[in-house]
């Protein structure tokens, strides 16, 4: 049966962290009868939010995965992805964002717009996502729902407006004004789940009206009818008011701002309501395919259930009866017992067992259909794989993944562990895409890579949990890079003569600096120098040498190599002499190129009260940051600074002694830059004295 | 060609700032427009002129935000890097400038003349930013108390060891008032405390950058004007 799909909502709740985003989800699954009792994000009832599954995630009180949930609403079907806030994990936020139509940006009455929020307001400019605001805790002891709404304009650049006005706020908060149906609406019982309408109290007349107007102003741009309506001075209905402000926010030129209180039980159900009204089914966003069959040639998906099917792998996981794969279908339809086709590595695979997610809990379905967000068992693959049903060879375009930044050695304490430990990393790799391991043979030490410190944190305590694998974990060290800042000449031969058949191989050319992306090789080579089976091998050795530079054993990035010249032997040339020519080519070309240590560089915004602000710039400075501003309103500062990662360790700590816990602060990645010489100093020294000890 | 040949062959050179900067006294400036016309487009290029001789710029923006500011100037670099293709190794001159600016922005209620005084002096003992350039944009002239901080401007220059201080100020379509040297409204009554007076104005398809007032070491006389380009913003080379 197909479903009408301007009856589909598929919509993820972004913010930064501890805004509520997980309260705000667990009160839409109540009042839409998903479940049947609130419970508390941290789990002071020991139930903990039914989003928040993972038993970190209702320890710690953040959402660490994203969750799918599916609800529905006056006939409408909403999925809903509950996204983390902690940049950390972004790249759940990342994925739910690729595959959602319409995103709710939730926000905190008191903190308002903060780092995470213009995160993850960037986050969906990249991916076009309409978006809608809520701005949460409005019961809390300094709200300031204009505020915040001032800051959506001002910060984030949104072309936002209040539809809704406070009845009260902070301990007062009674209900809203409903400025499209110029109404009153309060939310009585127990959980507010019985709304009652009234006439606007009359000291809140006189503001509704001049908010209104404004509302008025700024929507009507986006409808004929309701300009019209305006300059004949005739009636204006709420449907007029509705669809100007539909169209806005699809347009991605409006963005409506609701509020309330979760945690009260305040003003959740107009905010159903407007994910309804105002945010886009999957008919009304143009997603667009790459047609491999045509040399990657773009097209837009059909939506329509009659046609090949076409569908996503945004997220995978290790659930209680095996791998389940989150797939948002773009078009045509998907049975159970289907035979579907994956597009990068050309396996078909049957689908047994098809499920709509409700977080940790699922409901079987015998099929879904176009615009869905479902999850599929038993379908070996890996995030960001396009399914279709073998009709059509297109693939749906990729996501943005950013490179990991910190890494840590950990090490299993005994047999069993290391077992355990291979199976879990095996499926996290699997599972997030920058979560990276690997085993230096140097050392022996398995190395895992993320994006920072709570990233990798997380994991572990997974292994432990999850896989019962008990590991030692070593310090957190910053993953580095090495590169090249000037052009070198190399020729190099490598001749080995040692019994047997023997080794010989030259390489002649140069190398420079890569102004974009990591590796690139050229052959010039005229003449027949090198014959052309072996001019692979001379790019294998070359990039088999970037994995360690000589500086500081970290990953060599940027560099260009091109090769002109050479000689070969007709008996003792292979694809090994040519590859060992090449990596000695590189060690020596290296050594003259000038070579440097890249670190990574962090984004970091720390928020707290002006009077710290001082120490706060003090403490940044200390830590070789370079202070980009600071932005100051009332008494609350934001000074944001690029900081080496390196230098962030234990940063939390010292930001809380500063500032008697009153600031926060969040980074991402931003760049990697040269170490300054005494750094690199005293990389280059660490390195040389690991080697010796070897 | 590297950070040296931007400096010598910035557009700027013709309105001879460099000097304005000299030891030879400290220098109040002054951009004015009608709204939405550029004015922070030309601070930014006097304040990355600034930058560009080695100068620590401070660049106080009331009511605008932080990334908006900071945009300006990696636009107007970008811009610069454009129009020269063959400045050296752009992102290390990029890094390089930016350590010689700070931003500040405040909120219309929130900006006092005492609270940035307080702000740079934290700054300054603590070592981490000591500036030689202010740049002030958003400041309301027309606000009570600003004729009394505009009084003090000099020993507030002295006092924190300022050698150059840029304003931009809005003028109205529909306030006719001017001072003698032809300084518009709402800053006609202060004009005196400005040693140089750049006004945006647009005049049929261009848009001029002229010179109402200028100090003594400008090499442009007053009345002088220059074209800016109305996509870049950036003062046309002659």
């Amino acid at each position: 049966m197909s479903v009408d799909l301007s009856n589909v909502r598929n919509i993820g709740i972004s913010a930064h962290i501890d805004s509520g985003k997980t309260t705000l989800t667990e009160r839409i699954l109540f009042y839409t009868d998903r479940i049947h009792a609130i419970h508390d994000v941290r789990g002071k009832d020991g139930v903990g939010a039914k989003m928040d599954s993972m038993e970190l995630e209702r320890e710690r009180g953040i959402t660490i995965q994203s969750a799918a949930t599916y609800c529905n609403w006056k006939g409408n079907n909403i999925n809903i992805i509950d996204t983390p806030g902690h940049v950390d994990f972004t790249v759940e936020v990342e994925r739910a964002l690729r595959v959602l139509d319409g995103a709710v940006l939730i926000l905190c009455s008191v903190g308002g717009v903060q780092s995470q929020s213009i995160t993850v307001n960037r986050q969906m400019d990249r991916y076009n996502v309409p978006r809608i605001s809520f701005i949460n805790k409005c019961d809390r002891t300094g709200a300031n729902p204009e505020r915040v709404t001032r800051q959506l304009q001002d910060k984030l650049g949104l072309n936002a407006h209040m539809l809704q006005l406070p009845i009260g706020l902070e301990n007062d908060l009674a209900g809203v004004v409903d400025l499209v149906t110029m109404k009153a609406l309060y939310f009585d019982g127990d959980n507010g789940e019985i709304i009652r309408e009234e006439e606007i109290p009359a000291e809140l007349q006189d503001a509704a009206d001049a908010k209104r107007e404004e509302l008025l102003d700024a929507v009507s741009m986006f409808s004929d009818d309701l300009m019209e309506a305006m300059l004949e001075e005739t009636e204006i209905t709420s449907d007029m008011v509705k669809a100007a402000v539909r169209a806005g926010t699809l347009a991605l030129e409006f963005s409506p701002v609701f509020i309330g209180s979760a945690y009260k039980n305040k003003a959740v159900q107009p905010l159903l309501d407007a994910v309804e009204y105002y945010l886009p089914c999957p008919t009304d966003v143009e997603n667009i395919g790459l047609d491999l069959d045509k040399n990657e040639e773009e097209f837009p998906v059909s939506n329509n259930d009659d046609d090949p099917l076409v569908m996503l792998a945004f997220k995978l996981e290790d659930g209680r009866y095996g791998q389940l794969t989150y797939v948002r279908t773009y078009q045509g339809r998907l049975t159970k017992g289907d035979t579907i086709y994956n597009v990068r590595t050309g396996k078909k695979v049957k689908v047994g067992r098809l499920v709509r997610m409700h977080s940790d809990d699922m409901e079987d379905i015998d099929s879904c259909g176009s615009g869905d967000i479902v999850a599929l068992f038993g379908v070996d693959c890996a995030s960001g794989d396009t399914f279709t049903d073998g009709k059509i060879t297109c693939s749906m375009s990729s996501m943005h993944i950013p490179e990991p930044v910190i890494s840590l050695a950990i090490l299993p304490v005994d047999n069993k562990a290391q077992i355990n430990m291979s199976k879990a990393l095996n499926r996290f790799t699997k599972e997030d895409p920058t979560f990276k391991t690997f085993v230096d043979h140097e050392t022996n030490e398995t190395i895992i890579s993320g994006m920072g410190e709570l990233h990798l944190e997380v994991y572990v305590e997974r292994m432990k949990r999850e896989y019962n694998a008990e590991v030692e974990v070593g310090a957190p060290q910053v993953a580095y890079r090495e590169t090249i800042s000037a052009r070198a000449e190399f020729n190099y031969t490598h001749k080995k003569q040692t019994g047997g058949s023997g080794q010989f191989g030259r390489v002649a050319g140069y190398m420079e600096p890569l102004e974009e992306g990591e590796y690139e090789f050229e052959d010039k080579i005229v003449g027949g120098a090198i014959p052309r089976e072996f001019i692979s091998s001379c790019d294998k050795g070359f990039a088999k040498s970037l994995a360690k530079g000589t500086l500081c054993g970290s990953p060599v990035t940027g560099v260009r190599c091109v090769i002109n010249d050479g000689s070969f032997h007709a008996v003792d040339s292979s694809d090994v002499a040519f590859q060992l020519a090449a990596a000695g080519a590189f060690r020596e070309g290296y050594a003259k190129a000038k070579p440097k240590i890249m670190e990574p560089i962090m984004k970091v915004a720390v928020e707290g009260p002006s009077e710290f602000q001082g120490s706060v710039m003090g403490s940044i400075n200390q830590r070789r940051g370079m202070i980009i501003g600071t932005t100051e309103e009332g008494n609350y500062t934001v000074v944001e600074a690029e900081v080496p990662l390196s230098e962030m360790f234990g940063y939390s700590t010292a930001l809380r002694s500063l500032t008697q816990g009153k600031a926060e602060f969040t980074m991402e990645f931003a760049s990697f830059k040269p170490v300054p010489k005494s750094v690199s100093e005293e990389l280059v020294k660490k390195y040389q004295d690991e080697k010796k000890e070897k | 060609m590297g950070k040296e040949d931007l400096v010598s062959n910035n557009p700027l050179r013709a309105l001879g700032l460099e000097k304005e900067d000299g030891n030879d006294g400290r220098r109040v400036g002054l951009v004015m427009a009608r709204a939405g016309l550029g004015k922070t487009a030309i601070l930014v290029q006097i304040a990355m002129d600034s930058m560009l001789r080695e100068n620590k710029v401070l660049h106080v923006a009331i009511g605008e935000g932080l990334e908006k500011t900071k945009t300006w100037y990696d636009d107007i670099l970008s811009l610069m890097n454009h129009q020269d293709k063959s400045i050296g190794s752009y992102q290390q001159i990029v890094d390089e400038v930016m350590q010689n600016r700070m931003i500040m922005t405040f909120k219309e209620n929130s900006f006092s003349v005492a609270t940035l005084e307080e702000r740079m002096e934290d700054l300054s003992q603590q070592g981490i930013f000591k500036a030689d350039c202010l740049v002030i944009d958003g400041f309301d002239f027309a606000g009570a108390g600003s004729a009394a901080a505009l009084g003090e401007l000099k020993s507030f220059m002295k006092q924190n060891d300022l050698k150059m201080i840029w304003f931009s100020a809005v003028s109205h379509r529909d306030d006719n008032r001017v001072s003698a040297n032809g300084v518009p409204a709402p800053c006609h009554e202060v004009d005196d405390i400005f040693d140089t007076v750049l006004l945006i104005s647009p005049e049929k398809d261009e848009i001029r950058l002229k010179t109402l007032k200028c100090s003594e070491a400008c090499s442009v006389d007053a009345g002088k004007s220059l074209s800016l380009d109305p996509a870049t913003m950036l003062i046309k080379k002659a």
